[in-house]
């Protein structure tokens, strides 16, 4: 968990991490492809996978995520609760050394999103080999007591 | 004095257009240059790549194909029609045949194939990166480890480009073949002579001219949009300008190409 202060900081902190994997409100799903398209792609690039390879990673994650409802659904049509966890696969399925995720509350801004983020990674715990979460300092009072 | 003053604001206003036209072309031409680096290089040409490419094809030139192949048709029938009743009148019957090909094989079908994928294709695809630049997909990709060059700009660029040229290739055979058919009419006893014409008019200096102008109508149609796409301002309202930009410097390239080569042959 990284507490941030100020936009100039958060800023900073991004340039830190420019190499690792990202989900934040400013990267979004490509539009015209679905969800299981989006998440479907990075391993076909970076793991070589063939499509149909690939496509079965993608809807197991997503089966695990519980969102199998929004595999074929494109960005526009998506919850902000199914746009995070696609973003969450999505730079998860590459298995990354690091995922960063900024601002959660951005993304989930009608949900009480630690908890919400928490269960998702914990769903995922066996892909992920390091997260590291981003929000500002003022929505500490929002996270369990560590 | 204060003339002067107006005139050397209007001349330096005149040349910081002048130099960001010129700084927009150079833009196309390193993206151009770029595209063609990364297509010699063999690792480009994964499933990925492929899959994207085969998916453009099928948007630019199989979706278009039989609209397309049934307006050249036309076209031709009116056309062949046309020209020999006209060269039958003058005399002219025997020429009849070789300016049918010389004017709709060599200019009119390749410049209305050209024309098609610009006008339907070029601004889609002008459009969609403008939106995926605006909207910052191509970082995202970019950040999931997907190199956006090589998923989302190769694959459009080879796409298109190959797609213009099926597109003349396919409908220039269509038009062949009517005009055999306005000619000769529906025997086999024409296919010598016709196939003489032909050859005589695909002389070795036309054929390579007829491929080097498909090949380079292509590359305009695919690269132009893709740059000006990816020089849009990240502002929504940036969209629509660099659309019309995009399509105003395609139209351009298309119209120089094709009097250039027209001046190149016959001047």
């Amino acid at each position: 968990m990284r507490w941030l202060d100020s936009d100039a900081e958060r800023r900073a902190q991004l340039e830190a991490h420019r190499d690792d994997a990202l989900v934040s409100a400013a990267l979004p799903l490509r539009a015209n492809l679905s969800v299981l398209e989006n998440i479907a792609l990075v391993p076909q690039v970076l793991l070589n996978l063939d499509e149909a390879a690939a496509v079965r990673e993608a809807l197991e994650l997503l089966a695990r995520a519980g969102c199998e409802a929004s595999a074929h659904r494109r960005d526009a049509e998506l919850g902000h609760e199914e746009r995070f966890v696609a973003k969450v696969l999505r730079a998860a399925v590459g298995r990354p050394a690091r995922i960063v995720i900024e601002r959660p509350g951005l993304m989930l801004p009608d949900t009480h999103y630690p908890p919400f983020v928490d269960s998702v990674l914990a769903v995922l715990a066996d892909r992920l080999a390091e997260v590291l979460i981003m929000d500002y300092s003022w929505n500490r009072k929002l996270y369990p007591p560590q | 004095m204060a003339n002067t003053f107006l005139l050397s604001r209007f001349v330096s206003a005149r040349n910081a257009g002048l130099l960001a036209w010129l700084h927009g072309w150079a833009r196309v031409l390193h993206f151009a240059g770029e595209v063609l680096a990364a297509a010699l290089s063999p690792s480009l040409y994964n499933r990925v790549t492929r899959t994207a490419t085969a998916r453009q094809i099928y948007f630019t030139a199989w979706q278009i194909l039989p609209a397309f192949t049934l307006f050249t048709a036309a076209l031709a029938a009116l056309l062949v029609r046309i020209t020999v009743t006209v060269a039958a009148a003058f005399g002219l019957s025997d020429e009849a045949l070789g300016l049918i090909v010389r004017v709709l094989v060599l200019e009119l079908v390749p410049l209305a194939a050209v024309l098609v994928v610009a006008l339907r294709s070029g601004s889609a695809i002008v459009t969609e990166i403008a939106m995926m630049r605006v909207s910052d997909e191509l970082e995202a990709l970019r950040r999931s480890g997907v190199d956006p060059l090589r998923f989302e700009l190769i694959p459009r660029v080879l796409a298109t480009a190959l797609s213009v040229i099926a597109l003349i290739a396919v409908n220039c055979a269509a038009a062949l073949a009517i005009a055999y058919l306005g000619v000769y009419g529906f025997t086999l006893w024409g296919f010598a002579p016709f196939t003489h014409v032909v050859g005589q008019v695909f002389d070795l200096q036309v054929a390579a001219g007829f491929a080097l102008k498909c090949l380079l109508f292509g590359l305009a149609v695919a690269v132009i949009p893709i740059s000006e796409g990816l020089a849009t301002p990240q502002r929504a309202d940036a969209v629509p300008l660099a659309v019309l930009q995009g399509m105003m410097k395609l139209f351009l390239a298309i119209a120089v190409l094709e009097v250039g080569l027209l001046i190149a042959k016959y001047i």
